[in-house]
């Protein structure tokens, strides 16, 4: 899979905002975008006396764009943030191993808390072509912080304060399926995790390289040892990911 | 105008100066996108003769200019590096040096006497200077009979380049050298990561869960040229400067400051061609300056 990534200064062609301080940027990057698959991401340098890269999921392409999903959590993200249209960002990737939907599965369910959006309308895309009956299960704190943008052939929203939709979580609101992808905070993919051992879920960490060398972004397993978000990951058995040694309340995001 | 890169560390001929450092590397096979033509040769992650976990996360925090890490030279262990690295290395057209740990002399030799003769082993570069292992380590290389011994045990056990790396956190890195020196070390590398600390203001707690790590990238070049200068000073033995080399020029400055080669690290983290760019940026100074080849290239290196 690494063998097929590409680094590229891909320029930044749009920008837009899809929930309060949640923003979509659109690069062009044309051979990542020709062969990036739901979960991967994209390792983006940000120049300005950041030395290392940040990893972002890819959330959409669009022809030759990959579009990324963040929020202006830290210095990094705001500093992505700041780039004005038509300058480039040094973009590593596709990264990492992805969704699998194989198997004979007929219903997905996508189950996402605020910006674990990030990989569903890819893994939406990805689950479609793979025939089968999707369910996006969208999460938020509150209604002005759930994403406008959505995918699938049903959505559920939920929010915490139930200011819209299902008042409690995204996956005490979500329906069971054959297949269930879910993305978000690491204490909620422990709750995916206790629901659905089977789910695949994409997991945050902090990384270093993105490639697999530095073994910074290690994933700490049930069966015990560590392996890598960058390679193994960051898409991952749930019942396979130690949760309670995971941290979580990263500074910045790498898939939500 | 073709410039000469190459470059003998002792009876160790490289094509070029640029060497990938250890830990940020893996085991050569991972970079994407790697051009191989510029690597001058490689030093392998760090190995035990077990293997080893590592440290929980997280591992790493970015810090200004740089880079904390506390990995804990997670790795599967000698065996599996002689089953599934050592075979590949055998294939490549420049040399691998194996970076060596133990908890002990006497494990260090063992893990040189396992590794000598493997093909695709051309050397070793001994790690006592390891921030991040609570047994050996950084502890061997702050004292020079502790530092001695093992180089002592790993020489004795094998007639393949041995390297030492020196840590920084020393107080006269040029004892440090002069010890290995006197041990049979074909060549130091200078130097290891910083020992660094960053504080988390929301948990109060520090950043890593080894509360320490250690400190590379660009933040450390300057002290990372001095300490090489004063390794250089000090041994009649070449010295392999690195530390926080993120261009041609960071690599320049080790080479006029008496280094033989360079390793270049963490800028592969954010560039996985920066080890090419900083081999043809090299031969392109040399050329733009009219030197022939590397050894045309001043240095300083007054003797102490």
């Amino acid at each position: 899979m690494q063998s097929r990534s590409a680094v590229l200064d891909a320029p930044i062609v749009a920008s837009r905002e899809v929930a309060r301080d949640m923003w979509v940027i659109s690069l062009e990057a044309p051979e990542i975008a020709a062969s990036v698959r739901a979960g991967q991401f994209v390792n983006l340098g940000l120049g300005g006396g950041f030395l290392l890269r940040r990893p972002f999921s890819v959330y959409r392409t669009e022809g030759d764009r990959v579009e990324v999903i963040l929020k202006a959590v830290g210095a990094g993200t705001a500093r992505l943030l700041a780039i004005p249209v038509g300058e480039t960002v040094s973009c590593l990737g596709p990264l990492g191993h992805g969704f699998d939907f194989g198997g004979g599965v007929k219903t997905a369910v996508l189950v996402s808390g605020g910006l674990g959006v990030a990989p569903m309308p890819l893994a939406a895309r990805d689950a479609r072509a793979a025939g089968l009956q999707v369910t996006w299960v969208h999460g938020a704190r509150t209604a002005a912080e759930l994403c406008s943008e959505s995918d699938g052939d049903e959505l559920i929203v939920a929010t915490d304060d139930g200011s819209a939709g299902f008042a409690g979580t995204a996956v005490a609101a979500a329906p069971d399926a054959d297949l269930v992808l879910a993305c978000g905070p690491n204490r909620m993919l422990a709750s995916v995790a206790e629901r659905w051992p089977e789910a695949q879920v994409a997991v945050e960490t902090y990384m270093g390289c993105g490639t697999g060398v530095c073994l910074g972004c290690a994933v700490p397993l049930t069966r015990g040892g560590y392996d890598r978000a960058c390679t193994e990951g960051p898409v991952y058995r749930a019942a396979d990911v130690d949760w309670a040694s995971l941290p979580s309340h990263l500074h910045y995001a790498a898939t939500v | 105008m073709t410039v000469d890169l190459s470059v003998a560390i002792g009876e160790l001929h490289l094509r070029g100066p640029v060497l990938a450092a250890s830990g940020t590397f893996g085991y050569g096979t991972e970079v994407p996108l790697l051009e191989r033509r510029a690597l001058g040769g490689m030093v392998s992650k760090g190995i035990f003769l077990k293997p080893r976990q590592g440290t929980p996360p997280p591992r790493i925090a970015e810090t200004p200019s740089g880079m904390l890490n506390a990995i804990g030279l997670q790795g599967p262990g000698v065996e599996a590096v002689i089953r599934d690295y050592a075979p590949q290395w055998a294939r490549w057209d420049f040399p691998v040096l194996v970076n060596i740990n133990g908890e002990s002399a006497a494990e260090y030799g063992e893990l040189a006497a396992r590794l000598d003769g493997i093909p695709g082993v051309a050397g070793f570069e001994i790690n006592i200077s390891c921030p991040n292992v609570e047994q050996g380590g950084m502890y061997f290389g702050n004292d020079p009979r502790a530092a001695a011994s093992v180089t002592e045990a790993v020489r004795r056990r094998t007639r393949l380049p041995v390297w030492v790396k020196l840590t920084p956190m020393v107080s006269d890195i040029g004892m440090i050298a002069r010890a290995v020196e006197a041990a049979g070390a074909d060549a130091l590398s200078a130097v290891n990561t910083f020992v660094g600390m960053s504080m988390d203001l929301s948990t109060y707690l520090p950043r890593l869960s080894f509360r320490t790590g250690g400190l590379s990238g660009p933040a450390i070049h300057p002290l990372a040229v001095h300490l090489a200068h004063q390794a250089a000073r000090a041994v009649d033995i070449p010295v392999v400067g690195v530390g926080g080399i993120m261009t041609a020029e960071d690599a320049l400055e080790f080479l006029v400051a008496g280094c033989r080669a360079v390793q270049v690290g963490t800028a592969t983290f954010v560039n996985p061609t920066a080890i090419a760019a900083v081999n043809d940026g090299i031969a392109a100074f040399l050329a733009g300056r009219g030197f022939g080849s590397l050894a045309d290239l001043p240095r300083y290196l007054p003797r102490d």
